[in-house]
Formats: structure tokens, C-alpha cells, sequence
């Protein structure tokens, strides 16, 4: 059955000229087909409309997540030679790509992650293989609409930076990016930004993994909600980020308001919040405790979901306190090669090195096949990483404050 | 012999056998792109095949990269004909385009309820109509 048969002749969406063309296949099977998917993602959606994008943040770059499926959809793509039209970035892949053989990652694996990683740079698209493009030179700006597609990353811009996306999918996302287009409906609209449910802290919270729970408790309680929380002291883009990424993936939430801190929190009236919620101290400890579950020695410890920040590595050596691991403990940290190559970090990780800990780049824990193969009992300070690693049977996690991780692991 | 109404979203005509899943799907690793086959030992059906059948499955979930491994499947010759849902999300949406895969869901009725495994389904999206024979 051809093409036009099969995908339905009556567009109800507004296309401009320039916009019908490329539906229409003037610009190239490739871009048809893209434009296609576009269309009918806003038509299920009910947008009225196309608008622009700024930038995308493409995910469906791990080999381990994609298989071999992805190189039938790279042909078609490479037969029209496509480019993306806006800033684009990748998503981490499965392996670090200088340090694949420490991780144990196999030649096959790694020859069809590379080539996974070199199509999409023909496309024009920057390899930074980071979930964290805000840590990295690529800040959203207020108000700009993207087709950011990594979960954490879609909250962080749309919650701590104020800019506009919804969840892409992997597919959407590289459509977006090509097209420069995507469909004008969700998180894009001014009034479904709004928060659903107002969430008065009374717990302490603290540490970056306090803020793992919180996260963590509220994406369990309100699937795809928004928040507006409330009393809320010492936030800092490294914390927020542990409970954007916590609530992200436990419960699909891809936007959030923190008063006086967020930017879109200063336009909302608190009273306008019809449910109002207590999260207590007894709630903070209920997450710690279903994250209590290693049994025995525990065979790694991890950090660095998202991505770790320079002043995190910072913190994790601050917490060194120039001691060294203990001699059997495996420890790795996952942070995004901007940050690990940068003039700034060199001294930090230079002696974090020296002293056993590991830290790779272009991957995490969740999206490499490594850490699920040869690990299950876990330890990390991310309520994201213990949601995914703990979906694999087989794996027992412990979820902790950093600090207290690091004081087990010391000599 | 029941006629059903739905919403098309990938039109298609299409004759075939049913193959009913009552758990969502997540096509990224429950389906093994190479044969169609389920993978989830939690599904009742685990080890069968979804090639060259009409699915019927409440709903996606999952990974985003599942919209991949529809495409996957269309490429070797394991494909669906037709996928049926009751809501379709993005991932199977995306999926079903870039594979050219009919693509029906919003009954008025629960579909996988309606539907069982061995019916012979007919799916014309012209006349807006799903036939149970």
C-alpha cells in the first residue's frame, strides 16, 4: 500500500505554505515522513498550529535502548542527506566512547554505538551525550519553545529555566530538530502550565537526596501533575535538578513551581491552588526506607543521575576528605564530558581518580548495559537511578545522602 | 458478526487474525524487533508472535525508543497489520507512521475485551468500520 493511501489526506491542523511543502514531499521523502509524524502528533493533540523551536535535546542514542532498529530509520534519513535546522544535542549513549574498555563494554557493542553517534554528527547534530545541556553551556532562555525529549532534562527546562517543551519522544525529537518545527499544544500553552497541587514542606530538607525523595514522593502520589512548592530554603540548581529528575521519572511530571525561586512561580497566586498537601518528615523517611533493600556487601556505588555538575565533584572530594576508597569498594561517577574536560575540573578529578574512584562520561547507569550486567547490590543518592536499576529484579539498591555514602566508602 | 466505530489515525485496509494483549505494551523490550515475539514473561502472550497479525493492546508505555523498534519490525517483515488500541500515545503513534502501519484506537468500549486472540478482524478506515466476523 503506498504512502498516500495510508496516512490521511485531511490535514486539520494550520499549515503555512513553506509547511505544506515539506508534508507534501517537495523537500524530500525524508522531511514528508518527519512532517508527517509532526502533524499527526499535533492532530491526536488537538494543536492548532506548528511554531518554531529554538533547540532540541534528541534522545535514542544508546545502543543497549535502541538495537539494531535504529539503522532502518537512519537510511531513510540518510538518503536525503537530512540536517537538523536548529541547535540539536544527543542524549547520553551506553558507553564512554574513550573509556568503553575499562567499562567492559564488547568491540560489537561498541562499533554500533559509534556509528549510532557518528550519523547523527553527519546530521549536524552536537555529540555532547549529556542528559544535563543546561550544565553545559546550553541554558534554555525564559519563554523559548524547544523539543527537549530526555525526561530530567524537559523538567529542568520547563520548571527551573521557564522555557517551553513537552516530553518528546525519541522519534518527535529528531523530527523537531530537522524540521525546526514542532506542534503547538501541552507546555508550549501559557495556561496548562498551572500548578494542579500546592505542596507545603514542613520536612528538613536538606541534601541533594532529600530532595530525591521529595521528588521522588510526589511524582509516586501525582502522576503527570504540576507542583507548587512551598517552604523550601537553600535551592540550588544541583538540588533541584535531583527532584526534577525523581519526579520525572516516577511520575511523568514535566513541570514544577518552587516560590520565590522558579520563574514562573512569581505569576501564581498561592490561593489559586485548590489541593493543598503537608509533605512531613514521615514521608521523606517512607522513600529513604523503600530504597533500604541491599543485602550484604555492597558490590557499587554510584553517582551522577543526572549527570553530575562541577561543584559536585567538588563535593564528593570535599566528602574525600583526603582520604582513599577502601580497597574492594567499586565506585563511579557519571558526568557529561564538558564538564570532566573542563580546565576547572582537571585538579578534582585528577585526585578523585587517585583515589579509586572511577568517572566516566557520554553514559549513566541507567542507560549503559554495564551496570545491570555485572552489579546487584547498589548504592547511589539518586531516587531516579534506584527507580530504574531496582525495575531489574535481580538488583537490590540503597538509596543515601552523599555525604554518608562517602563516610561508608573512606578508609 | 459486531461492527465497531473508532478514531483513525494511520488509515489503512487491512484483513486478519487477532492477537489480544490485555497489558499495556511497551514495545521497547517486550517486543523482539527481529520476530514480532513477546518478551514479557508477565504477558499471557509470552512467546508468541505479533507479525503478520492484528494487535490489540490497551496502550503504550515505556520508552520513547519503542517507536523505533515498530519501525524495526516493519523493516523485517515482522510487522503488525494493523495496530488497535484503545488510546494511542505518542510512541505508538510515531511508530505506526514512520512504519505505515494502520493505526485505529477510541472505542466506545474497552477494545481488549471485545477482541480475543484467533478472531479474524476486518479494518476499513475509509468507512469507518472494524468488523468482527
Amino acid at each position: 500500500m503506498t504512502l498516500v493511501n495510508q496516512i490521511s489526506k485531511v490535514v486539520k491542523i494550520y499549515l503555512t505554505k513553506h509547511q505544506e511543502k515539506m508534508l507534501d514531499g517537495e523537500k524530500g521523502d525524508a522531511i514528508a515522513k518527519l512532517m508527517q509524524l509532526i502533524v499527526k502528533i499535533g492532530e491526536v493533540n488537538k494543536a492548532e498550529k506548528l511554531i518554531p523551536i529554538k533547540s532540541a535535546q534528541i534522545a535514542g542514542v544508546s545502543y543497549f535502548t535502541v538495537g539494531d532498529s535504529i539503522f532502518s530509520f537512519f537510511d531513510l534519513l540518510l538518503k536525503d542527506e537530512v540536517k537538523v535546522s536548529v541547535p540539536s544535542w544527543l542524549n547520553p549513549a551506553g558507553m564512554d566512547r574513550n573509556k568503553w574498555k575499562a567499562m567492559k563494554i564488547d568491540e560489537k557493542f561498541a562499533k554500533k554505538q559509534f556509528e549510532i553517534i557518528q550519523t547523527y554528527e553527519k546530521m549536524g547534530i552536537e555529540t555532547t551525550l549529556s542528559c544535563t545541556p543546561y550544565l553545559i553551556g546550553h541554558q534554555p532562555s525564559y519563554g523559548e519553545h524547544l523539543a527537549w525529549s530526555e525526561s530530567s532534562a524537559v523538567i529542568m527546562a520547563n520548571g527551573f529555566f521557564g522555557a517551553r517543551t513537552n516530553r518528546e519522544g525519541a522519534p518527535s525529537s529528531l523530527a523537531a530538530a530537522i524540521t525546526g518545527l514542532t506542534a503547538y499544544y501541552g507546555l508550549h500553552k501559557k495556561e496548562n502550565r498551572l500548578p494542579d497541587v500546592l505542596i507545603d514542606v514542613e520536612a528538613q530538607i536538606i541534601h541533594p537526596s532529600d530532595f530525591s525523595a521529595l521528588g521522588y514522593w510526589f511524582g509516586e502520589k501525582f502522576h503527570g501533575l504540576i507542583p507548587f512548592f512551598s517552604n523550601i530554603k537553600n535551592v540550588t540548581l544541583d538540588k533541584t535538578k535531583m527532584m526534577a529528575s525523581a519526579m520525572a521519572s516516577v511520575g511523568s511530571v514535566a513541570h514544577f513551581h518552587i516560590q520565590n525561586v522558579t520563574p514562573d512561580a512569581k505569576t501564581i497566586n498561592q490561593k489559586d491552588v485548590e489541593e493543598h498537601i503537608i509533605f512531613t518528615e514521615n514521608e521523606k523517611q517512607e522513600i529513604y526506607e523503600l530504597y533500604d533493600s541491599t543485602e550484604g556487601e555492597v558490590d557499587l556505588v554510584t553517582v551522577g543521575c543526572p549527570h553530575t555538575s562541577l561543584s559536585e565533584l567538588v563535593l564528593i572530594e570535599s566528602y574525600l576528605k583526603n582520604q582513599s576508597l577502601k580497597e574492594d569498594v567499586e565506585f563511579w561517577v557519571f558526568s557529561s564530558n564538558k564538564v570532566i574536560q573542563s580546565k576547572d575540573a582537571s585538579n578534582t578529578i585528577e585526585n578523585l581518580e587517585s583515589r579509586g574512584i572511577k568517572i566516566f562520561a557520554d553514559t549513566c547507569m541507567v542507560v549503559s548495559p554495564v551496570v545491570r550486567n555485572n552489579f546487584s547490590n547498589i548504592m547511589t543518592n539518586s531516587a531516579k537511578a534506584a527507580f530504574y536499576l531496582s525495575r531489574d529484579e535481580h538488583i537490590k539498591v540503597k538509596l543515601l545522602q552523599l555525604e554518608k555514602i562517602m563516610e561508608r566508602v573512606i578508609k | 458478526m459486531k461492527k465497531m466505530k473508532f478514531r483513525s489515525i494511520v488509515d489503512g485496509k487491512v484483513e486478519g487474525e487477532a492477537i489480544v494483549s490485555p497489558n499495556p505494551i511497551s514495545f521497547f523490550g517486550e517486543i523482539d524487533p527481529q520476530s514480532g515475539i513477546v518478551l514479557d514473561s508477565k504477558n499471557p502472550l509470552y512467546g508468541k508472535t505479533i507479525a503478520n497479525k492484528i494487535f490489540v493492546f490497551p496502550g503504550g508505555r515505556g520508552s520513547t525508543v519503542g517507536s523505533y523498534v515498530i519501525y524495526g519490525l516493519k523493516k523485517n517483515q515482522a510487522s503488525p497489520l494493523a495496530l488497535v488500541t484503545n488510546k494511542a500515545e505518542t510512541i505508538v503513534i510515531a511508530g505506526a507512521i514512520l512504519a505505515e502501519i494502520t493505526l485505529v484506537d477510541q472505542f466506545e468500549e474497552d477494545v481488549t475485551t471485545i477482541i480475543k486472540t484467533g478472531d479474524t478482524i476486518q479494518i476499513d478506515t475509509e468507512k469507518q468500520m472494524l468488523k468482527i466476523k
